[in-house]
């Protein structure tokens, strides 16, 4: 308990910056859905003159893109790449942090098994996750209430939104992985940075082609906003994948790091 | 009983460091005295003593208990200060030392406060501010708040000053009064002279030599410097147990282990102006145990 206090303390700062970017971001860009929404016509007609690889790329959808959600679903592609960035940069930090401020001596020399300290660590990682979650869900729900002029469907609205979590929990997954895989690792940020928007532009190429192998490999479509307003529910091969690679990058994590040598930097 | 006791302890890595079939056993109530040459292996021991890093073969126990299988329990007992000191970013001293409190089961406020005022640590600087001394001196309080019944230091005195220094030592000679066992790493020999009761030389992963550390001093050698009054030929000294014969004009200098009739007898066959016979440091001991191998 020491432990998980100890770290949500120390990401405090760091969670308080990602969730107001996040909610800056959703209100910046949905506080122009008002004039998009009086101009539709004109917008409709401007889009429809790009091509369509453009469009898919950029994650329009032409049927939808006037209405609330579908209006949200397209500015909720950007959400999704910040909090991508955000999971991804915990999930690679907290354990490689130790080894780099040297105090994974101080940890490790405590009377706490390893398996308690990536624990805790992780514990405190998903609550500030959830912590960001929760903040954002609502920060969304109200900034969409104010901005729509007709009524538009609250669950369909929360669906579309819970995916930033899946999809978080698929990079920090991920990003423990890697900093178990790779400890040497001295700075973390453009790895994180890099993975991501290599993630993220597979996915914009693979809306292009339209190519549902290209769709497995990019964390950023699994979860399509078009797909979950229509059918009010997710694409179950997706969650499947989801869930799967987060438990598996998770427990690989868990055993490398306790086979490993912590050797003096 | 041994409180720690290692056994065949192998440890390699793809290069030439780590140690080699290293075993050796500290007594309760010791201070063991480990010392080397930066690389031989000394905290590559230390390190996997503590479960930082896992052995490739032969096996560790310290209290009794396999350091593998009952890490947890056996550090509930040890304060460890490594060479280099860590610190959590943006945190208070007290704030760290509350931290390293908190994962032992027993209130260590009142050792916290009487370790901080005797090595006068202002607990309330942020941990960032403070010179590397200070640093240390953090390190020193974090490893013996809960009164720990092994003490391992790893090269410790690096960075504090000779006052505190002092009363650094000052501190261990109390804590072993009080029972505690302390094996202490160290590359500065006069450190390890002035302390521990028993030296293990570990050169390139190897036990050299494990002594006590007044018959590592009194018995095996003696330094011998004369001045004699005329040219001394170098095969007068072809006896056995010397070494490092130097011979400088008329003055003679070399070490010597063995019976000392024996040696006295070839100085005495030589017309003398002076003569000293000296008990040497724990550092010529140590270079000569480098030196003949190398």
């Amino acid at each position: 308990m020491n432990m998980y206090k100890h770290e949500l303390s120390a990401y405090r700062k760091s969670l308080f910056g990602w969730i107001s970017a996040l909610v800056g971001i959703s209100i910046l860009m949905m506080s122009m859905f008002p004039t998009f929404s009086k101009d539709a016509g004109a917008f409709v007609a401007l889009l429809s003159n790009m091509p369509d690889a453009v469009l898919a790329a950029m994650g329009i959808h032409m049927e939808t893109i006037t209405s609330v959600l579908g209006f949200y679903g397209y500015i909720f592609v950007y959400i999704l790449l910040g909090g991508a960035i955000q999971a991804m940069l915990l999930g690679t930090t907290i354990l490689s942090k130790e080894v780099r401020d040297k105090t994974a001596d101080f940890l490790l020399t405590k009377p706490v098994t390893r398996q308690a300290i990536v624990s805790s660590k992780l514990l405190a990682a998903l609550t500030s996750l959830a912590v960001t979650n929760i903040i954002y869900m609502a920060a969304a729900c109200l900034i969409t209430a104010l901005v729509s002029e007709s009524a538009f469907s609250l669950k369909l609205l929360i669906l579309a939104t819970l995916p930033l979590f899946f999809v978080q929990l698929i990079f920090f997954a991920t990003g423990l992985l890697v900093s178990v895989i790779w400890p040497k690792m001295r700075t973390v940020l453009p790895v994180s940075l890099g993975v991501v928007f290599a993630f993220f532009l597979i996915g914009a190429l693979g809306a292009t082609t339209g190519d549902d192998k290209l769709r497995l490999l990019t964390p950023f479509k699994y979860f399509d906003t078009s797909y979950i307003v229509e059918h009010s529910s997710y694409e179950s091969l997706y969650l499947f994948i989801t869930i799967a690679w987060v438990i598996l990058a998770t427990a690989l994590s868990y055993i490398i790091y306790m086979k490993r040598d912590v050797h003096a930097v | 009983m041994s409180i720690i006791e290692l056994q065949q302890l192998t440890k390699t890595y793809g290069s030439a460091r780590g140690i080699k079939n290293l075993s050796f056993r500290v007594e309760e109530g010791e201070i063991f005295g480990f010392i080397g040459p930066n690389g031989a292996g000394k905290s590559t021991t230390i390190r996997t003593l503590l479960g930082l890093i896992y052995p490739t073969s032969g096996s560790a126990k310290i209290f009794g208990k396999d350091i593998l299988l009952h890490g947890q329990e056996i550090k509930k007992e040890i304060g460890y200060l490594p060479s280099e000191v860590f610190y959590y970013d943006n945190m208070k001293v007290k704030d760290l030392l509350h931290y390293s409190a908190s994962f032992y089961k027993k209130d260590c406020t009142k050792r916290m406060n009487e370790l901080a005022a005797l090595l006068e640590l202002d607990v309330n600087k942020k941990i960032d501010d403070l010179s590397l001394g200070n640093k240390k001196k953090v390190g020193i309080v974090q490893g013996l708040l809960h009164e720990p019944r092994l003490i391992i230091l790893d090269e410790p005195t690096s960075g504090l000053d000779p006052l505190m220094q002092q009363r650094f030592f000052e501190l261990l000679l109390e804590e072993n009064k009080k029972g505690s066992t302390i094996l202490f790493s160290s590359h500065i020999l006069s450190e390890v002279q002035r302390l521990c009761h028993r030296v293990a030389i570990i050169k390139e992963g190897e036990l050299v030599s494990l002594e006590k550390m007044s018959t590592l001093k009194a018995n095996n050698y003696k330094r011998f410097k004369l001045e004699a009054s005329t040219a001394v030929e170098e095969s007068s000294f072809a006896i056995e147990g010397v070494t490092e014969l130097v011979i400088r004009d008329k003055e003679v200098s070399f070490m010597y282990k063995g019976n000392l009739n024996a040696i006295l007898r070839v100085i005495a066959s030589i017309e003398i102006a002076n003569l000293w016979i000296e008990e040497p440091d724990l550092e010529e001991i140590f270079m000569h145990y480098y030196e003949k191998e190398a």
